[in-house]
């Protein structure tokens, strides 16, 4: 249920090495962020489920220049598809580029706690 | 019969201003009146909008500020804080409420400072900046906004062949155009090489491919259709619509194709009774070279797919059949974030009134702006027209 789609229960599940996600029991679609009701249709069925930790990316970029608070530079911002859906994650030290297969690898915390999962090629 | 007029423009020149908001406001705004022949005291409300003041200047509640500072207080003042959308949102709801026949005249604008000259540094601003994507889902992972648009220009130029080389050619044309506005934060050509020399900030922009940190403000007088010709110059807007996409980015459908510049572009047309190839130019929200290429096919100016060959191809140019950006868009104008979104509507009511000097569209008499805040998830679009 929608009750249990949390931005804490996605963060504790990427921090176990897990990527948590919703498909709608009404429209189908699949999200890959906690939502209190589907994006693309409204509807507040949402069945929370793990989704695949391997995919491709579907784009990404380098950051050369990073915002204050983030030491490094040169580091990948990817979006990964997994199918049904997709999700935001980190690459450092890959050179990815689209079309290529990662798998989840980690995670990183910003400064203030907050993960991101992390991917590396395969 | 058009939803309200713009009888009066005004606008700072964009760059460094070492000047209180206010202050800088207020210079956008009684420019505004004096253009439009209008006391203070026939305003009746005032759309205001400033995105970033409460974490670039620790300043809030910036409305009554700018309020009493132009003579205003006393009268309905509302903020808009959407991101690089701000005073486009500000300008839709005026407009709305003009049309609605609740206010006969109000004043509309926005005011930023984002310069390190006169604020918080490259990488402060690039986090504050950064504050506009998801706080959970995005800025984690490091994620900037260069990066954002990087991430939806990269999935174009893969399922379209879109080049770099391309992408420069939107940069070389907005510094043209902007060498020849006099209120240009970029007054100087470029080339394509320079463009690809400059140090990469996320790839595929390259520094030359990014909108610089502006400082600047911009405000128009709205009126109601039937005061519009009491006034020396009045540019009728024909339709104005605002649509929303989904965030994440990685939850979008399909991101490049911003989804929220399509419905609200559709919705517009159709309130002005008009098709895309109708307009006669368009200035759009180029924040970085690639934005350029995706709102020129979102707005249906060129075909999907073709927006950098339509950039290199010089259809996008001034004398091209679909002229975007005469101003010098963001790339070269300049992007004080909140002031962003009317300074369009100031550029479309100059070549309107036909007032827009060595840059003018010749015999301009309907045109399109699109403002977005965000990755796109929030977009404005608005046409305008000549009065009849």
């Amino acid at each position: 249920m929608s009750e249990g789609f949390t931005h804490d229960a996605w963060a504790e599940a990427v921090r176990d090495g897990r990527l948590l996600g919703a498909t709608c029991r009404d429209c189908g679609a699949t999200v890959g962020a906690p939502a209190a009701a589907c994006p693309h249709c409204g509807a507040r069925a949402l069945a929370v489920r793990d989704l695949p930790t391997r995919g491709t990316v579907y784009t990404e970029t380098t950051i050369e220049v990073p915002p204050a608070g983030v030491e490094e530079r040169g580091y990948q911002v990817a979006v990964v598809d997994l199918g049904d859906t997709r999700v935001l994650g980190r690459l450092d030290d890959e050179a990815v580029t689209i079309g290529d297969d990662v798998v989840l690898a980690g995670f990183l915390d910003d400064d203030q706690g907050n993960p991101a999962p992390r991917f590396e090629a395969v | 019969m058009a939803r309200a007029a713009v009888v009066g423009a005004g606008m700072t020149t964009f760059g460094v201003h070492d000047t209180p908001l206010q202050e800088l406001f207020a210079a956008a705004a009684l420019e505004a009146l004096e253009d439009a022949g209008v006391e203070t005291t026939d305003v009746e409300a005032l759309y205001f909008g400033n995105a970033m003041g409460g974490q670039a200047e620790n300043e809030t509640h910036l409305g009554p500020t700018a309020a009493s500072h132009v003579g205003l207080a006393g009268i309905p003042v509302q903020r808009y804080e959407d991101a690089c959308a701000t005073s486009a949102n500000a300008f839709k709801n005026a407009v709305q409420a003009v049309d609605a026949g609740i206010h006969d005249v109000v004043l509309v604008g926005g005011v930023e400072r984002c310069t390190p000259e006169t604020g918080k540094d490259t990488a402060a601003m690039t986090r504050i900046f950064a504050s506009a994507s998801h706080r959970q889902y995005e800025q984690p992972a490091g994620l900037t906004f260069p990066g954002v648009f990087a991430l939806l220009t990269k999935r174009h130029m893969h399922e379209y062949g879109t080049t770099e080389e391309q992408l420069a050619h939107v940069a070389v044309k907005n510094h043209g155009n902007g060498a020849l506005n006099p209120r240009a934060h970029f007054g100087r050509e470029t080339s394509v090489e320079e463009v690809l020399d400059s140090p990469v900030v996320a790839d595929p922009f390259r520094l030359m491919d990014c909108c610089p940190f502006s400082d600047g403000a911009s405000a128009v007088v709205v009126v109601a259709d039937d005061l519009a010709d009491s006034h020396d110059a009045p540019v009728d807007v024909a339709g104005v619509a605002q649509a929303t996409g989904v965030v994440p980015i990685a939850d979008k459908a399909t991101p490049h194709v911003t989804q929220a510049a399509r419905d609200a572009a559709a919705e517009a047309y159709e309130q002005a009774g008009a098709r895309a190839d109708a307009m006669d130019f368009a200035e759009v929200h180029d924040c970085f070279t690639g934005a350029e290429v995706l709102a020129s096919e979102a707005l249906g100016l060129v075909e999907d797919g073709r927006g950098g060959v339509a950039a290199a191809d010089g259809r996008t140019a001034r004398d091209g059949d679909v002229p975007i950006n005469p101003s010098g868009g963001l790339k070269a104008k300049g992007h004080p974030i909140g002031a962003t979104g009317t300074a369009q509507i100031v550029e479309l009511a100059e070549h309107l009134r036909g007032e827009a000097g060595e840059r003018q569209i010749a015999d301009a008499e309907r045109a399109v702006a699109h403002n977005l805040g965000g990755d796109a998830a929030t977009t404005v679009v608005s046409v305008m027209e000549a009065r009849p």
